[in-house]
């Protein structure tokens, strides 16, 4: 199932982008109230999340009484509670194999970036480059990265390479697709207007197409950083001796299905964070874009 | 107006003719234009919807070309102008990403000059531009009068000689679109530039102008050339003189001949 993820969600990065920031960017709703502000504004963000922490609670609670009174054995099905207690007491041990995940993640996403930005800007810049190497970027995600990452034990050996190799593997297409549209997509009279000003075609690359990429850019970004856990758990469960992806294949046969879960538990919060993380960058660095986008959530009102 | 019989035009454009391809066939849209612009001359151009009116300011700044005829900047009919002819859109093409005061310097920077000292140089006129105190906001937090008047200052600071202006004051409100007029006068008779407008306001064309040349409808081609001899510094008052209103008749009727559409003070632009 995993590996048929990818390829599946891959195809339109631009669609999950936007499902995933409006789903997880709490300003985007206050604001399109408009100046909801103070206790106003805090009642606007409760009421958002209310709808979905009360599902949530629901799911949780009906799973909790299912496995109590169905009398489910732990090794099958642990209660959320167990789970709750597996994560206290393991913290020390999920703890040392998430520093292992998170640093196969943070270098994989760096070389992931480096790839897809480079990649991206080859193909805006030159016509060549988009003929030739775009359409076998697009075709190379359609194979599944899980049948290559035991190729890279053969070929890198255990250790960190191969996971990094996977990371970068799943996470540069979502960035380099999305910056490469945002790259091309600039409003043809503004390059004109930077031609009268007796712009290059080099300044009309730096300084309009790629400022005006970047929010297309963020967007690849906040997928590419979610997929990266991905490809790290995948990484180790091909073999490794450390990480939380270690930790699930090694417990699973020993029917510690209780920790299973809380490996599962501690990588969705890794990738949350790593998103919310990305969404700060991003809010920092693109201080315009947010501005924009509550004027024009305000015309819309 | 006054050099005008001895010296070389600043900008020259004989019989220039452009077709574009229209769904399938080709479609003459300019048929031999000559426009003359001396050297810190006013000139305006006026015609009816679709007569090729932008397509013409795209061949003099030099970003499309003509089919055949001549552009000549200086006598010159092989200058490079693109990027040494100043040229304002309807649309201000404002950068959202950049504060008011680092999109007026985009000039500069491209040609060469460190942000700081560009920021120096536009400082000094933002007050001119009626920008003050709103130089680090963004674009977007400014009134559409205010973003034409940051484009404006992007156009002049290059210091070209020669400015385009496409409808500069089109998608202003009436009340801001006067203020912006007599403000660009000003400007012009210190600058002392040439300047050719495009417009569809007669009165707009009148006040501003040296000379206007109304152009037929689609192809287009001058059907008059029409000398404003109005006295200068003009202002909003001279609208109500009578050698003023008879100017406006005479504009009015060459263009009603033009064109079906009964409204005149503005017409509708379509080809945006």
């Amino acid at each position: 199932m995993r590996q048929r993820s990818s390829p599946v969600t891959i195809d339109r990065p631009g669609d999950m982008a936007g499902g995933q920031s409006s789903g997880l960017d709490p300003a985007d709703g206050s604001s399109s109230r408009g100046q909801a502000r103070g206790i106003g504004r805090y009642l606007v963000s409760l009421k958002r999340w209310a709808a979905p922490l009360l599902i949530l609670i629901a799911l949780l609670g009906s799973w909790e009484l299912w496995t109590q009174l169905g009398d489910v054995p732990k090794w099958q099905l642990p209660a959320p509670s167990t789970i709750a207690q597996e994560l206290v007491e393991s913290r020390g041990l999920l703890w040392q194999h998430t520093q292992v995940t998170l640093l196969e993640v943070a270098l994989g996403f760096v070389a992931a970036l480096i790839v897809g930005l480079s990649l991206a800007s080859g193909i805006a810049y030159s016509r060549i480059l988009e003929r030739s190497v775009y359409p076998i970027i697009i075709a190379s995600q359609t194979i599944p990265i899980i049948a290559i990452a035991p190729l890279l034990l053969i070929w890198v050996g255990y250790g960190l390479t191969p996971k990094i190799i996977v990371v970068a593997l799943i996470g540069f297409f979502p960035i380099s697709v999305n910056t490469v549209d945002g790259l091309r997509s600039v409003d043809p009279d503004m390059a004109n207007m930077m031609r009268t000003l007796g712009a290059s075609r080099w300044q009309i690359f730096t300084k309009l197409q790629v400022p005006s990429s970047l929010p297309r850019m963020f967007s690849g970004i906040k997928i590419g950083i979610t997929f990266s856990v991905i490809g790290a758990v995948i990484g180790e469960w091909v073999g490794a001796s450390e990480g939380l992806g270690y930790l699930m294949t090694y417990s699973q046969p020993l029917f510690l299905t209780a920790r299973v879960f809380a490996a599962i538990v501690v990588l969705s919060a890794m990738g949350i964070m790593l998103f919310v993380l990305a969404t700060l960058v991003e809010r920092l660095m693109l201080p315009w874009y947010h501005t924009e986008k509550r004027a024009r959530s305000m015309e819309r009102i | 107006m006054s050099q005008r019989a001895v010296t070389t035009p600043k900008i020259e454009l004989s019989s220039i003719y452009k077709a574009f391809n229209l769904g399938g066939r080709r479609e003459a849209v300019l048929a031999g234009v000559d426009i003359i612009a001396n050297a810190g001359e006013f000139v305006s151009i006026i015609g009816p919807s679709g007569c090729g009116k932008s397509t013409l300011l795209n061949i003099i700044a030099g970003l499309d070309d003509a089919d055949a005829g001549i552009v000549q900047m200086d006598g010159d009919p092989s200058s490079m102008r693109l990027g040494s002819i100043g040229y304002m859109q309807q649309k201000d093409l404002l950068m959202p990403w950049r504060s008011v005061l680092d999109n007026t310097v985009l000039g500069l920077e491209l040609h060469g000059l460190s942000k700081k000292q560009a920021r120096l140089r536009a400082l000094d006129l933002v007050e001119t531009f009626g920008l003050k105190g709103f130089e680090k906001q963004y674009p977007l937090a400014l009134s559409g009068g205010m973003r034409q008047r940051a484009a404006f200052l992007r156009t002049m600071l290059l210091d070209q000689d020669v400015i385009l202006l496409d409808e500069p004051f089109g998608a202003l409100d009436a009340l801001t679109r006067v203020q912006m007029q007599e403000w660009l006068l000003e400007l012009w008779e210190s600058m002392k530039k040439t300047i050719i407008l495009i417009t569809h306001d007669v009165d707009e064309a009148i006040l501003l102008s040296d000379r206007v040349y109304v152009l037929t409808a689609r192809p287009g081609r001058v059907k008059m050339v029409l000398n404003i001899e109005l006295p200068r510094p003009r202002d909003y008052k001279s609208v109500t003189t009578r050698e003023f209103t008879e100017l406006k008749s005479i504009l009015l009727t060459t263009l009603h001949e033009e064109n079906s559409m009964p409204a005149w003070g503005k017409l509708e632009e379509t080809n945006k």
